[in-house]
């Protein structure tokens, strides 16, 4: 399990209560923000993949790029890792694996959509409901859209260093 | 490192929930599915026990004979109004998502003994397997799906139909 740092407020005993820095108040909030919003979008991206595999799969194939003998395992898997690491990243349990391959799916997505939109491939993407994303238009709101949360992506990782700096009392370089 | 190791963690942990998931669930998938177009309907399956697959035909030309010898009954699964834009010669409209509504006007119109093809809009739609399984486990005993469904016929440039001739929804 990570190390979590505490930003207690008590202090030290006999010191009486010490206020935060605002700039580690303002880390703390962006934190739990950035890994609220990126583990509750994962968690809702998996859930229908989860209820059903078989359109996800059909989904898959429709990307065009993945192996026939790899469809129907990776339906059955990447929903699940999507769900896991959406909680991890909640819960803190290993946030900082969980961020990396939050980080990974997303750059992973990223090439695929754009892959998909220059070779003028029209696919369903299958985000978060099936059937509704098709067309270069939602291809391009997609791809914007997954560049935004990798960006938060790199943001919480970039949080989540200065954090262990921070515990080890290590200096930035 | 220990990042490293945690990820191989979660993704060891996610497989497995994943893979035990799938194996009880209803809508679980086999660990393989069909999906080269030239072998038939594209799909990932079903792991349920009581599933039905129907039997396919992926010649138009065999279509073709059947419907011009009148031996069979077509019955097109796709959405009404599609079906009305153009249809193959005599198909019966049953849109699929309407099968609880038409389903008593299904059971005046065939008999379980009647050679029953079913289709839908091409070799990426399931709806037509999903159908013909309905038929099956209602004890229909003649019922096959025509792999290429509609976007073939088309392609075939064969004779096709519009409107409501010989719609039944």
């Amino acid at each position: 399990m990570d190390k979590d740092v505490s930003y207690s407020n008590s202090g030290d005993a006999g010191q009486g209560h010490k206020k935060l820095p605002n700039s580690s108040r303002w880390s703390i909030f962006t934190e739990w923000t950035l890994r609220l919003v990126l583990g509750l979008v994962f968690i809702w991206a998996s859930w229908h993949k989860i209820l059903t595999p078989d359109q996800f799969a059909k989904i898959l194939y429709g990307y065009g790029i993945f192996p026939d003998a790899t469809i129907n395992l990776l339906a059955i898997g990447v929903p699940f890792i999507e769900l896991i690491t959406g909680l991890s990243l909640i819960l803190g349990l290993y946030k900082r694996s969980a961020l990396i391959l939050i980080n990974a799916m997303l750059t992973g997505f990223i090439i695929v959509i754009a892959f998909n939109l220059i070779r003028g491939h029209e696919f369903d993407c299958g985000c978060f409901s099936f059937g509704d994303t098709k067309g270069v238009s939602s291809a391009v709101e997609l791809l914007i859209r997954d560049v935004f949360m990798l960006g938060a992506g790199l943001v919480l990782w970039h949080l989540f260093k200065q954090e262990s700096r921070a515990a080890t009392g290590s200096s930035p370089l | 490192m220990k990042d490293i190791w945690g990820c191989f963690l979660i993704i060891g942990l996610s497989l497995i929930l994943a893979f035990v998931v799938n194996a009880v669930s209803p809508n679980g998938i086999p660990l393989f599915g069909q999906w080269d177009e030239k072998a038939g309907v594209i799909m990932a399956g079903t792991t349920d026990a009581h599933a039905v697959k129907a039997k396919e035909i992926n010649n138009p030309l065999k279509v073709l004979r059947l419907i011009e010898s009148g031996s069979v009954i077509l019955v097109d699964v796709r959405r009404a109004d599609i079906y009305e834009q153009g249809h193959l010669p005599g198909a019966l409209s049953f849109p699929l998502y309407d099968f609880e509504t038409n389903k008593k006007r299904f059971l005046s119109t065939l008999v379980p003994e009647d050679d029953i093809l079913v289709y839908c809009s091409g070799i990426t739609c399931e709806d037509s397997h999903t159908f013909a399984s309905k038929l099956i486990k209602m004890g229909f005993e003649k019922v096959t799906v025509y792999a290429g469904g509609f976007a073939e016929w088309q392609e075939m440039e064969f004779d096709m139909e519009t409107g409501q001739t010989g719609s039944n929804g």
